[in-house]
């Protein structure tokens, strides 16, 4: 390595160095003026805290709501109930008519057996099942639908359906559950919405917050300016106040969405099983929670540095 | 070390703080400057340390013209200034130690060594072992020494001071001054302004007087009585 290379090298090496320690400085200085006026710092984690937890809050439901949806049916599928008096090779003939048409993917056949005897393994029916005399079921046609078929394909095939002479029901199950999917998308949105509201509001929270610490300051920030602080310098505790108020929020945001899914693990318990296990009741994953404690933290650095690049200016000497 | 050459400074509202001001101060050398309130002593203390801009005229420090110098450039070569103010500026929701460390957080020196030059700096201005004392708890030419402290620990090329002992009693103005003249021997280049004659001729270094902005008299250390 050349004479020049290597100094220049030592030169990074010492700049890099200057920052690094400049940073752990600013990192606990921050951390000493939060702990300097524990009460104020804790209301304002608080109120960020509790921001952050309702979308995560509504997330959590959002998500639960459509594991439901997905234990109850699938999101296509017609069930057709033949009459009581189709014989099983009338039953068969139809299914495989049924198959032949181009949009329809399969039909499953369920004899009037395979029906009682997933009734009697359902909670609470074993017994009723029982005192029954005959099998009162009719065969039963669980239709699949073309993949990629639309709303209105599907709603013409299952006219078709309702119309052959052997079909007493049809039950179209894509149609509330088109219906479900709407109102979980709307759901969706509106959490969106109300994200992008109360993450606006965390950074209006911390950006106040942090503008009345440089106002409280000033002395503090003119010192600081005129023995050499560069505006960098001087703005970084401010970006470290934010973050800090960020971490701290987002772990107060989680501890309520556990507590919450702490609250409600008995009801869901007893909805699962009543559904013979079928239903999964689950917490958001820990790459959500992750995902949303990163968040909290760049939204605390964004309201302090959006508060610090305006308010710093005043004092510029 | 220093140059100004017919250096003006008006402020917006017409007045004019220096007139045609021309003078030069070597490296390690003391220089006061003295007038009257409203003279131009602290205008031109503040156009060394780039916290104002000549209208006219130019000033060296440092062999650089400071008319060329950009404001993201200012910070740097204000760390290569030690500033002792009147009213001390100390940060009262610190410690002494962290008063005095700060210039050396600025430069980014690792914390040992902040240690060793704060204690260092403190123990020159006679306040070993009062690193950890709240500012708050100190008296006034305490304060003061701890602002001196502040100035030197980063040991810059230039001292400037302003006033420094304007709130200080006969005997601790005299202390504070001597401390000044003792830190020559750090090869600094001081520069202190101040309105007491009578104090600056019992340092017997050179001095500059200012009347209404114009520069009427330049007074070597040898001459002064």
């Amino acid at each position: 390595m050349s004479t020049r290379a290597a100094m220049a090298s030592s030169v990074r090496h010492t700049r890099l160095a200057m920052w690094r320690h400049q940073h752990v400085w600013c990192l606990r200085d921050s951390l000493r003026q939060l702990l300097r006026r524990p009460l104020g710092s804790m209301l304002t984690i608080a109120v960020m805290g509790l921001a952050l937890a309702l979308p995560l809050s509504f997330y959590l439901l959002l998500t639960n709501v459509q594991h439901l949806a997905t234990a109850l049916g699938d999101s296509q599928s017609v069930s057709v109930f033949l009459k009581p008096d189709v014989t099983a090779d009338a039953a068969a003939r139809l299914a495989a008519s049924l198959r032949a048409r181009a949009d329809i993917d399969a039909v499953v056949l369920r004899t009037p057996q395979q029906g009682l005897a997933e009734l009697a393994a359902m909670q609470g029916f074993g017994d009723a099942i029982k005192s029954l005399p005959d099998n009162p079921l009719p065969f039963v046609l669980l239709v699949q639908p073309a993949a990629g078929a639309g709303r209105a394909q599907v709603e013409a095939m299952v006219r078709d359906v309702r119309a052959l002479p052997q079909v007493d029901l049809v039950q179209d199950n894509g149609r509330w559950r088109s219906r479900l999917d709407a109102l979980v998308a709307l759901g969706r949105r509106v959490t969106l919405l109300l994200a992008v509201l109360l993450g606006a509001a965390a950074v209006l929270v911390i950006g106040n917050t942090v503008r009345l610490d440089i106002r409280g300051r000033a002395n503090e920030i003119a010192v600081q300016q005129l023995i050499g602080a560069s505006a960098a310098f001087v703005r970084r505790p401010y970006l470290y106040e934010g973050a800090w108020y960020g971490l701290a929020a987002g772990g107060v945001a989680i501890l309520l969405v556990l507590l919450l899914e702490g609250v409600l693990a008995a009801p869901v318990r007893d909805l699962v099983a009543s559904y013979a296990g079928r239903l999964r009741f689950g917490g958001l994953s820990w790459a959500t929670l992750g995902g949303g404690w990163a968040i909290a933290v760049a939204l605390g650095w964004l309201g302090a540095l959006l508060a610090s690049s305006r308010h710093l200016l005043r004092w510029r000497t | 070390m220093i140059r100004f050459e017919s250096v003006s400074k008006s402020y917006p509202e017409g007045r004019e703080a220096l007139i045609d001001v021309s003078f030069e101060v070597e490296a390690g050398e003391m220089l006061f400057v003295t007038g009257h309130s409203g003279a131009g002593k602290t205008t031109l203390l503040k156009l060394v340390a780039l916290i104002e801009r000549p209208s006219r005229g130019a000033i060296e420090v440092h062999g650089r013209n400071l008319a060329r110098v950009r404001r993201r450039e200012v910070p740097r070569l204000r760390r290569d200034i030690g500033m002792v103010f009147q009213d001390h500026r100390l940060l009262m929701d610190r410690s002494v130690a962290d008063n005095v460390a700060l210039p050396l957080v600025i430069a980014g020196v690792p914390r040992e060594e902040r240690g060793k030059r704060v204690r260092n700096a403190l123990e020159k201005v006679g306040l070993d072992g009062r690193g950890k004392d709240a500012p708050a708890g100190l008296s006034t030419g305490e304060q003061q020494r701890v602002g001196i402290a502040r100035a030197i620990v980063a040991r810059p090329a230039l001292i400037i001071a302003d006033e420094p002992t304007g709130n200080l009693d006969p005997q601790l103005s005299e202390e504070i001054m001597q401390l000044f003249v003792s830190l020559r021997q750090t090869g600094s280049t001081i520069l202190i302004a101040s309105h007491d004659l009578a104090l600056l001729k019992r340092m017997k270094q050179r001095v500059v007087v200012l009347d209404h902005g114009h520069l009427i008299d330049d007074v070597p250390a040898s001459e002064v009585a």
